[in-house]
């Protein structure tokens, strides 16, 4: 249990750094690319899947 | 039916291209090649899908992201600056033996994370000082970082090609350490001594001049206690299976991420380096999450098993001959999307003539890497050529990687051939 909410913690951080550096950035394939890989990590978060 | 799978196939491959002459980078390409082999198959735009497939190497995500961390801390903290600084005082004089420890901090942050681009970031920038210090040309040093680079991301404990392959035919990542390690390390050292046997004893007090000054109070001791707590994690984990919890390699490396940051003897600023780890290792996760959305709308519409099909009925002496093509070629192309898309059927071929998927994955995952210096990918090749300073042409880079290339194909192909000879090495 303990090992899951490190996961969870682990995955909730990384989807900050995403959503931060999406939100920094001026390129548009690199802030298409950020939204493609924040999916997975999102879905996670959210026990969606 | 083959025909119809033929023109998304088809559909796919010509988006693709498409798109790629557009400038658009090689993920974003994936992507929209998925999504064309999905509006061509009738599915449309299958959203449970394009999940489904992003989920497919969400584990092997995390240990990169993570392990870059640890290895980024590493390097912000003085670590990496100590030790090469500490190996050049040492051994500036003894050539065998600073080849030797040059190609185990070569070898070190690509194994661990999986990512070439690692080892060429982490380490490459300072290693191309000290070998330009013995007289070693820029692109012949360039060349050996990129060699060693690849070697260093198919070696364990983390090789993706292997890793992805082993997935996608249900195999457990188990086995693979010898087999991997042997080749790899062999084949560095073999590298390393072939386009710089030239080279004269390191100038010392020129390099140590333009290498980055490691912070007064670092020491062995702060470097090697993370290693020494993610190897005690690693190995705990063997030893008391049933009285330790299995914690994952993502949490093992946050630990070691954790103890450097606390050692650090300057202060470093996590959130940031946090943020760049991200930003460059973006084209990377960007890849493994497009190629698994890639592989999910081919294995929806068929194109998948028709490749697979392709492969296998094949002349097996064909396959075995054109790997040294195909595989690189394919690792331009798709870059780790050549694993689950190729891979996959060709480890399920050599499993049905007898031989030993183990030991012949592991010969085609020393192979995929030299991928990584063609067009239209080249990305580790070009981050090589940037990092070692070079300003004389890219092919130059290529032309020094000819002979290792060559004799790294040729072993490649002999432990397919010869892997049922060499399952001991997987000590299963």
């Amino acid at each position: 249990m303990i090992i899951t909410i490190l996961y969870y913690i682990i995955t909730a951080f990384i989807a900050l750094l995403i959503i931060w550096n999406f939100i920094k950035s001026k390129k548009w394939q690199e802030e298409a690319l950020y939204i493609i890989i924040l999916i997975p990590f999102l879905l996670r978060l959210l026990r969606l899947k | 039916m083959f025909t119809s799978t033929q023109i998304i196939l088809a559909v796919m491959v010509v988006a693709y291209i498409i798109v790629k002459s557009l400038k658009v980078s090689t993920e974003l390409s994936m992507f929209l090649a998925a999504l064309a082999g999905g509006l061509a198959g009738g599915v449309g735009i299958p959203a449970r899908h394009i999940v489904e497939g992003a989920f497919t190497y969400l584990d092997i995500i995390l240990i990169f992201i993570t392990a870059t961390l640890f290895m980024n801390l590493l390097k912000e903290s003085g670590g990496i600056a100590y030790v090469i600084r500490g190996i050049l005082r040492k051994f500036h004089r003894r050539k065998s033996i600073l080849f030797v420890l040059i190609t185990i901090l070569l070898l070190i942050p690509g194994a661990l994370t999986g990512a070439g681009s690692v080892t060429v970031l982490i380490t490459g920038g300072m290693i191309a000082v000290v070998l330009e210090y013995m007289g070693i040309s820029k692109p012949k040093a360039a060349a050996i970082i990129f060699i060693i680079a690849g070697l260093s991301a198919a070696a364990p404990p983390v090789s993706l090609w292997a890793m992805l392959t082993a997935a996608g035919v249900n195999m457990p990542y188990v086995g693979f350490f010898l087999p991997l390690l042997v080749p790899c390390i062999a084949l560095s050292l073999l590298t390393i001594f072939i386009l710089g046997w030239r080279g004269k004893p390191v100038n010392l007090e020129k390099a140590m001049k333009e290498l980055p000054e490691a912070p007064h109070r670092m020491n062995w001791i702060r470097i090697f206690i993370p290693f020494l707590a993610f190897l005690f994690l690693v190995v705990a984990g063997r030893i008391w299976p049933h009285s330790l919890p299995v914690i994952g390699l993502p949490l093992m490396f946050i630990v070691a991420a954790v103890i450097t940051f606390s050692l650090s003897p300057v202060k470093l600023n996590f959130l940031q380096i946090s943020r760049n780890t991200v930003h460059q290792l973006l084209p990377l996760i960007g890849t493994l999450t497009c190629v698994g959305i890639l592989v999910q709308i081919m294995t929806l519409t068929g194109v998948r098993g028709l490749i697979a099909i392709t492969i296998v009925t094949l002349p097996v002496t064909a396959v075995i001959l054109t790997l040294s093509l195909v595989l690189p070629i394919s690792e331009a192309v798709l870059m780790w999307g050549a694993a689950p898309v190729l891979g996959v059927p060709l480890v399920l071929l050599f499993n049905t003539m007898g031989l030993n998927p183990i030991v012949a994955l592991a010969g085609m995952s020393i192979i995929w890497p030299l991928g990584d210096a063609l067009p239209p990918t080249a990305i580790i090749g070009r981050l090589t050529k940037d990092t070692a300073r070079m300003e004389e042409p890219y092919s130059q880079l290529l032309k020094y990687c000819i002979i290792p290339a060559v004799i790294i194909m040729a072993v490649g192909i002999l432990m397919v051939v010869f892997s049922k000879k060499l399952a001991f090495l997987t000590l299963l």
